[in-house]
């Protein structure tokens, strides 16, 4: 894929394959430089991360309540 | 003590060291139960069901696998078969690139804060967007993004080819931003 040929629409597809690693393909480094030069296409890149972050940040908890039960259900106590 | 070693006991029996895997697995089994199920009691349920099925499994286990990896696969079937039971139009299935990629271009970003996950506002507008995505897609995009593992992992646990894992990636991510886009924008 040449750099000039890189649609922002290519990026919304393939960006998972690149958001976030290194991976040195000709088509990742085009993508790359569009996302670089794209004002849309950074922002978008940019949501997607904070998106992600967010969830991985969600913490639903765990309480010794949930760990008692668990192990009497398994009769593990 | 090595988790193999603790694999091994834990065949034989020993209950120290199903104790031990339990307490390894069970907090990470929780988190990604609710962040499929979305509902506590379904995660408690889930993670209970995938323990029984490892108590009741791991003899056969060979450690072809990682063991996280076979307790991801069968919650991801625990959840499934907990959301079938749900209502299908309760959910979203982002299968359209055309209008995701249309919608893209209406969300504007720009206004969205970039808020901690803590702030109350922010949690609620995910949660409502969450909600809305279909589990399988929520699958993979917890599976791929919170819980960082590989396209191939991916596909390896819910059954999916590459392609498949990619394109409902893509289109989950998509439907979210769109989603909270829209609800900062009311």
């Amino acid at each position: 894929m040449k750099f000039e040929n890189v649609q922002c629409k290519d990026v919304m597809v393939y960006i998972c394959e690149n958001l976030k690693e290194d991976i040195d393909s000709e088509r990742c480094r085009a993508i790359r430089h569009h996302i670089e030069t794209c004002g849309s296409c950074s922002d978008y890149s940019a949501s997607i991360e904070c998106i992600i972050d967010w969830y991985r940040e969600y913490d639903p908890g765990f309480s010794d309540e949930l760990h008692n039960n668990l192990l009497k259900k398994l009769d593990l106590e | 003590m090595s988790e193999e070693k603790l694999i091994e006991l834990a065949k034989t029996g020993d209950r120290d060291a199903l104790r031990d895997l339990v307490k390894k697995y069970e907090k990470t089994l929780y988190s990604f139960a609710f962040k499929i199920c979305r509902n506590r009691e379904k995660a408690e349920n889930v993670m209970q069901e995938t323990f029984l099925s490892m108590l009741r499994s791991l003899k056969g286990f060979d450690g072809n696998s990682k063991l996280s990896t076979w307790l991801y696969r069968i919650s991801v079937n625990h959840c499934l078969m907990s959301a079938r039971k749900a209502k299908k139009d309760m959910f979203v299935e982002p299968d359209d690139d055309e209008e995701l990629f249309s919608e893209r271009h209406a969300a504007d970003w720009s206004t969205i804060p970039y808020k901690s996950v803590e702030n109350q506002e922010l949690r609620e507008i995910l949660d409502r967007s969450i909600d809305k995505l279909a589990p399988e897609y929520r699958i993979v995009f917890t599976l791929r993004d919170v819980q960082q593992l590989s396209t191939e992992e991916t596909a390896g646990i819910t059954g999916l080819s590459v392609p498949a894992v990619k394109s409902r990636l893509h289109r989950a991510r998509a439907f979210l931003r769109n989603e909270i886009s829209k609800e900062f924008q009311r």
